[in-house]
């Protein structure tokens, strides 16, 4: 029987062992004595030969090659080291990859042979708390063949940020990897997982020349598996070494070359003419230089607040806010709210009921413009909560409204068309299987019946994918503004801005897709393994802004629902439908 | 040539120039005015002088980073307006105390609440604050103890 392509669990689900040194040392060390592997041939012209490469912050390496598979190292003028070793080459730019047995490290070195200018990359593993994760440290220099010294380097970039490619590997692996920020990337494995969530890592992007780049990502909070890759540009190919443990603890060592597709380039927002990289370097020691291998890295799975469905129950009990007074009144309750719609007293002295399909009938009387009273399926008591809307467009109103009492302490967000008498419902819920705070979500379809609406009988809102492969940028408040690259059918990706306009850090979470109307569409996403909230958008392309209403619960805020809003832009498309299209 | 230097040292002092005269204006020897009231007048611009250094001394010291107890912390920098009204001096009846106004351009290092995802990601990458720049008028009140003028308290207000 032939399976389906899907995982039985995301990486963000994934409890990855946590590895002693003496297991990677273990594993290592046949792998450092034979080197990698590579489905593609390597290249043969190193054998006999000799290079060294002097960095100008880092080591000198003194390589000699036995043949196309063994070499031996010498660091710093040191004792020489044998490894097996393996190269790939395109044009003048010549890649090879060893590690050094008896240790954790290795080098991974890009030369090219025109310019003599070299990249090597220090790997390592047992570096971090987590030994799995592969640290890296980037060296610029140059191949010393006893003439004069070039004075360029290579250095990094952000010439790359925005691209998109998709890419297939000689192992078979297929991705589509984004390119968003210039310290973080963003990738969907096609093959290995059937696309149906991307990730995010932090990402290095190195301008070789005007022709090739080198960029790399570790796959941090996850798996710590280190990818390295030199694009060809024009021939939109890559060569490149993938090192680290995957979910079953086997090592993988491999060269690997691939050919793609560029799917897009989106804008960037440096200035014109910033062409620099690098825009979240790594923390410095207490000698004020950078920490070798220090990065910044997002690690909302190791900093999330993770509470019990007790412990839930109790500050749910005891704090339960939704839309406190003052944004009400216009003012801002955070950052999030400080561009946000006003809220709309659209609903006030209205009574309705939202019948949604295989779902809840829900009553509504509306005492004002954040009050309101709501009894289910036409029994029971009504019951009174605070709820804020915002007209998203006309007759087109977003609000929420915490369930009070609901064992798993609901609240309902929702987009309701006065015009078309339909109504979409993302049904927020705590008590979820990993963590009692993380925020669950049901996408409820209906229609909208009161006096004077007609709602239609077979017609609803539905998913939609026309958001599919966009970016846009929301600017919550001045200083405060995300990007959402929305990079599958089911995920929503968000990159934050340097203050200079570069993209950040990025991650991302499980999210889904409502058509309201033309141009407007209601989206969420939950910040799964992060936060734990679920954010929902009602998005209107048509005036370039949005509402929108966040739900949270945490210790501190206790169970929370607000308001959020942006003004935006469209930052381009990544045209990747066709690699989500189910074919037979 | 000399005498022309004189001559126009002496119409200088003659037209109140003096309030345009920092101080400089200290090294008239009061004993030599024999009027009061150009006595009060040199006192007040002797203390308008040292008020002046004073705030000029200690702007220096909240852009050098030494901003003591006397601002909010969100304040990193603070320039003269240029485009702003002129600085004010204003003393009180028993010539002790003064109230300087001062319209000024105030960068602003706003942290970030983490209160948000996107917040917390902020400063993760080490950019945790908004900075900006805002136009300001800053109230600063002196008081002179033993002869010497003091700051007795600052605020920033909005325009």
């Amino acid at each position: 029987m032939v399976g389906t392509p899907y995982p039985k669990k995301p990486m963000h689900r994934i409890a990855y062992a946590q590895l002693t040194k003496e297991q990677i040392a273990a594993k290592l060390h046949p792998v450092a004595e034979r080197g990698p592997t590579s489905a593609s041939t390597f290249a043969t012209d190193f054998a006999g030969e000799s290079l060294r490469i002097v960095t100008d912050d880092g080591p000198e390496l003194t390589y000699k090659f036995a043949s196309s598979t063994r070499l031996s190292v010498a660091e710093n003028g040191g004792k020489a080291t044998h490894a097996g070793f393996g190269a790939l080459e395109t044009d003048n730019i010549c890649l090879f990859s060893h590690m050094i047995p008896g240790t954790q490290r290795g080098y991974t070195v890009v030369v090219d042979r025109r310019s003599k200018l070299a990249t090597v990359i220090e790997v390592w593993f047992s570096g971090y708390e987590d030994n799995r994760e592969v640290q890296r440290q980037i060296y610029f220099g140059h191949v010393d063949s006893g003439g004069d010294v070039p004075k360029k380097r290579h250095d990094y970039t952000d010439r790359l940020e925005g691209r998109g490619y998709h890419w297939r590997q000689d192992t078979g692996m297929e991705t589509l990897e984004y390119y968003p920020s210039a310290g973080y990337s963003h990738f969907v494995e096609l093959s290995r997982t059937g696309g149906e969530l991307g990730f995010s890592a932090p990402s290095d992007y190195v301008l070789l020349d005007n022709d090739f780049c080198l960029y790399t990502r570790t796959e941090c909070e996850f798996s710590g598996t280190f990818t390295a890759y030199v694009i060809d540009m024009n021939r939109t190919q890559q060569m490149g070494v993938r090192l680290g443990f995957d979910d079953g603890d086997d090592l993988h060592y491999y060269l690997f070359r691939g050919h793609g597709d560029i799917v897009g380039q989106i804008a960037h927002f440096e200035k014109f003419g910033d062409d620099s990289g690098n825009p979240i370097p790594g923390p410095n020691g207490k000698d004020g230089k950078p920490v070798k291998g220090g990065r910044r890295v997002y690690r909302p799975i190791k900093t999330m607040e993770k509470l019990s469905r007790e412990q839930v129950a109790q500050i749910v009990k005891q704090h339960s806010t939704a839309f406190p007074p003052s944004t009400t009144t216009g003012g801002a309750a955070g950052m999030g709210s400080v561009n946000a719609l006003p809220a709309s007293d659209f609903l006030a002295g209205k009574a309705f009921t939202l019948r949604y399909d295989h779902g809840p009938a829900m009553e509504y009387k509306v005492d004002s413009a954040d009050e309101l009273n709501w009894r289910t399926d036409g029994e029971g008591a009504w019951t009174k909560a605070r709820y804020q809307a915002y007209e998203v467009a006309p007759g087109l109103l977003l609000f929420g409204h915490l369930l009070e009492g609901a064992p798993n302490h609901d609240g309902h967000i929702i987009a309701a068309d006065f015009h078309q008498g339909l109504v979409t419902c993302y049904n927020g819920f705590l008590n979820t299987s990993y963590f009692a705070n993380e925020a669950g979500a049901r996408t409820l379809f209906g229609v909208l019946e009161m006096d004077g609406i007609q709602p239609p009988m077979y017609r609803r809102h539905a998913r939609t994918t026309e958001m599919l492969g966009r970016c846009i940028t929301y600017s919550y408040a001045p200083g405060l503004t995300s990007m959402h690259l929305y990079s599958t059918p089911n995920t929503v990706s968000w990159i934050i801005f340097t203050p200079d306009g570069h993209g950040g850090m990025e991650w991302s979470g499980p999210g889904d897709f409502v058509k309201i109307r033309d141009g407007i569409y209601f989206m969420n996403w939950r910040e799964e393994a992060c936060n734990g909230t679920l954010g929902t958008v009602l998005l209107n392309l048509n005036i370039m802004h949005d509402a929108g209403i966040g739900y949270h619960c945490g210790a501190r805020g206790g169970l929370n629902m607000s308001r959020i809003g942006a003004v935006v832009r469209h930052a381009g498309k990544f045209e990747v439908d066709r690699y989500f299209q189910i074919r037979t | 040539m000399t005498k022309d230097k004189i001559d126009t040292r002496r119409s200088f002092l003659r037209g109140g120039a003096l309030l345009a005269a920092p101080i400089a204006a200290a090294a008239v020897p009061v004993t030599a005015l024999a009027d009061d009231e150009l006595k009060t007048r040199v006192k007040r611009l002797e203390d308008e002088a040292a008020i002046r250094e004073l705030h000029r001394s200690w702007l220096r010291q909240v852009n050098a980073g030494e901003r003591g107890a006397l601002l909010q912390e969100a304040v990193r920098a603070i320039n003269a307006d240029h485009a702003g009204a002129p600085d004010k001096i204003e003393f009180g009846a028993d010539g002790r105390t003064a109230r300087g106004h001062f319209d000024c351009a105030v960068e602003l290092d706003i942290p970030l609440a983490t209160e948000c995802t996107l917040a917390q990601m902020a400063h993760a990458q080490g950019h945790g604050s908004i900075r900006r720049t805002e136009r300001r008028v800053l109230r600063v009140d002196y008081e002179n103890a033993g002869g010497i003028w003091k700051i007795a308290g600052v605020a920033l207000r909005t325009l």
